[in-house]
């Protein structure tokens, strides 16, 4: 496995942390500023490549810094320093069922929601069958949304992100969703994108999942990376890092 | 260039917003679409009743339709208006009221503003045709004129996208955006020909001459509030029903390209902090 999917190159991202913000005119105009702030490093100097093919888990206590690497990798946040390059098509699942309309029928809304995730007409209609299928929401496909139940709007909202079909996945620990039945099918479609020589690149809490479904990982700490490598040896240090004692 | 590349290539998407905003609108209501309708009636109605009967606002006939009905030449302004105000208003509200799509979707984010031109134009279309109907049936001969009135529309909607591009990013920085708009809104309305006569002003201006001494006249100043020829384009389209000056033709095109410019070259220069400033 020499080709790269993604390469993660010396990306540091800050965020503005506001001792005061004025998001108003008013101060902005009598104060001369709109703020008053420090630098919070959310990410130093991360690099690492994601090799094509693998299932790349990203781990990491609470405030590491995962979900700003992923939201980096997704488009939605720009890095300050370093570059991200992919290589191939990539879809994003930080959240499922973003952009649905409630009032809209599921039928109405898979389609809206298949353009916002950069899905053509024609795929749509192509994978339409196969988006309802695995939601399994068929006799309520033409009811509002709104009238779903969370389960049932989350499931399609996710049947329609799978199908997307891109070369590079990034999924947020969304796969806690739906009964045990649906994220069991979850798993199945992981593992057939995996088959299929795709890149899944996953955040996680659960190191059960990191350890069934990864088979390269990053351990992120504060923003740094700590360690990268295959899934095994990164968890037990990430895990070791926690019982110093033992 | 790259940029309209990518958002032309964001078309779909903007079809499907678009129609997101437009049928999700009236949906559980039994009128639907006849809403739209409703609040230029009534505007009609007030305005025709205060300014067209109590203050006798008394624009000239149509010439050479020969029109002289209060209440059409008062619409012939005012849906214009009404489209542009509400497309200002409602793209000013579509980044922050998106907030959740925008922080976690990557899309081309110009297609949010945009798509609320687009409800806003489908409504238009609506009143437009039903005022068109209303005109031939007081005997304005206003069907041949509608090619051209397409282009002024399309003008008019290019302007409102660029002032809404301006003003939805303002918005996202600052949140009193949306409550000072609608007061620029209210004020602009009546900086604008569109309950009084254009007439009204162009005399007074001549009665003042040169404002503080300066070749500069009151109406040379009012001439700068581009609302003022979109309007003119319009009434002498569909009321006049004749060929608007060539000079009105021409303003209207610089301000709808000056704007949707001006508009997009901020937009995206701030596109790209979005998902963090919200």
């Amino acid at each position: 496995m020499s080709d790269i999917a993604v390469g993660v190159d010396h990306v540091t991202k800050s965020f503005r942390m506001y001792h005061e913000r004025n998001q108003s005119l008013k101060s902005a105009i009598m104060r001369g500023r709109t703020s008053v702030h420090e630098d919070f490093l959310a990410l130093d100097d991360v690099s690492f490549d994601v090799p094509a093919g693998s299932t790349f888990g990203l781990i990491g206590s609470n405030g590491s810094g995962k979900s700003t690497l992923l939201k980096c990798l997704a488009n939605i946040y720009y890095p300050n320093k370093g570059a991200i390059t992919h290589f191939g098509k990539i879809a994003a699942m930080l959240e499922v069922g973003s952009g649905f309309h409630a009032e809209l029928s599921g039928r109405e809304n898979i389609f809206l929601n298949g353009s916002i995730l950069g899905m053509s007409k024609k795929d749509v209609t192509r994978k339409f069958d196969e988006i309802v299928d695995f939601s399994g929401v068929e006799q309520f496909i033409d009811q509002p949304v709104k009238n779903y139940s969370s389960g049932m709007y989350v499931r399609l909202g996710f049947a329609i992100a799978i199908n997307v079909d891109p070369d590079i996945l990034v999924v947020d620990e969304v796969l806690a969703v739906g009964d045990a039945e649906f994220q069991e099918k979850c798993f199945k479609k992981f593992a057939d994108f995996r088959e299929a020589g795709k890149t899944v690149i996953l955040v996680s809490h659960s190191m059960e999942t990191v350890r069934a479904m990864c088979d390269h990982a990053a351990w992120l700490n504060h923003g740094e990376l700590q360690k990268v490598g295959p899934a095994e040896s990164t968890i037990a240090a990430y895990i070791s890092s926690l019982h110093p004692g033992e | 260039m790259k940029y309209l590349q990518e958002v032309w290539g964001s078309r779909e998407l903007l079809f499907n917003l678009t129609s997101r905003e437009v049928r999700g609108k009236y949906k559980r209501t039994i009128f639907g679409q006849l809403w739209s309708l409703a609040n230029p009636l009534a505007l009609m109605l007030i305005y025709t009743l205060v300014f067209g009967l109590i203050f006798k606002s008394n624009p000239l006939p149509g010439n050479p339709s020969g029109l002289d009905v209060f209440a059409l030449w008062l619409l012939c302004g005012l849906l214009p208006w009404t489209f542009f105000s509400s497309v200002v208003s409602s793209g000013a509200g579509s980044l922050v009221g998106n907030s959740n799509l925008i922080q976690k979707v990557s899309f081309s984010r110009i297609v949010l503003p945009f798509s609320t031109v687009g409800a806003s134009a489908y409504n238009w279309m609506f009143e437009m045709a039903v005022l068109l109907i209303a005109i031939t049936i007081a005997g304005g001969l206003v069907l041949p004129w509608i090619p051209l009135l397409l282009v002024a529309m399309a003008l008019l909607a290019v302007f409102a996208a660029g002032v809404g591009l301006l003003f939805s990013i303002a918005n996202v920085y600052f949140r009193d955006t949306q409550y000072l708009l609608t007061i620029v809104l209210q004020l602009w309305i009546y900086l604008t020909p569109i309950i009084y006569p254009i007439e009204r002003v162009a005399a007074k201006s001549s009665s003042m001459g040169g404002l503080f001494g300066t070749p500069l006249t009151l109406l040379g100043l009012y001439d700068l509030n581009p609302m003022v020829h979109f309007v003119a384009l319009f009434r002498q389209l569909m009321y006049d029903n004749r060929w608007p000056d060539g000079i009105e033709w021409i303003i209207c095109l610089c301000w709808a390209l000056a704007a949707l410019g001006i508009g997009m070259l901020v937009f995206r220069k701030n596109e790209r902090n979005l998902a963090e400033a919200l």
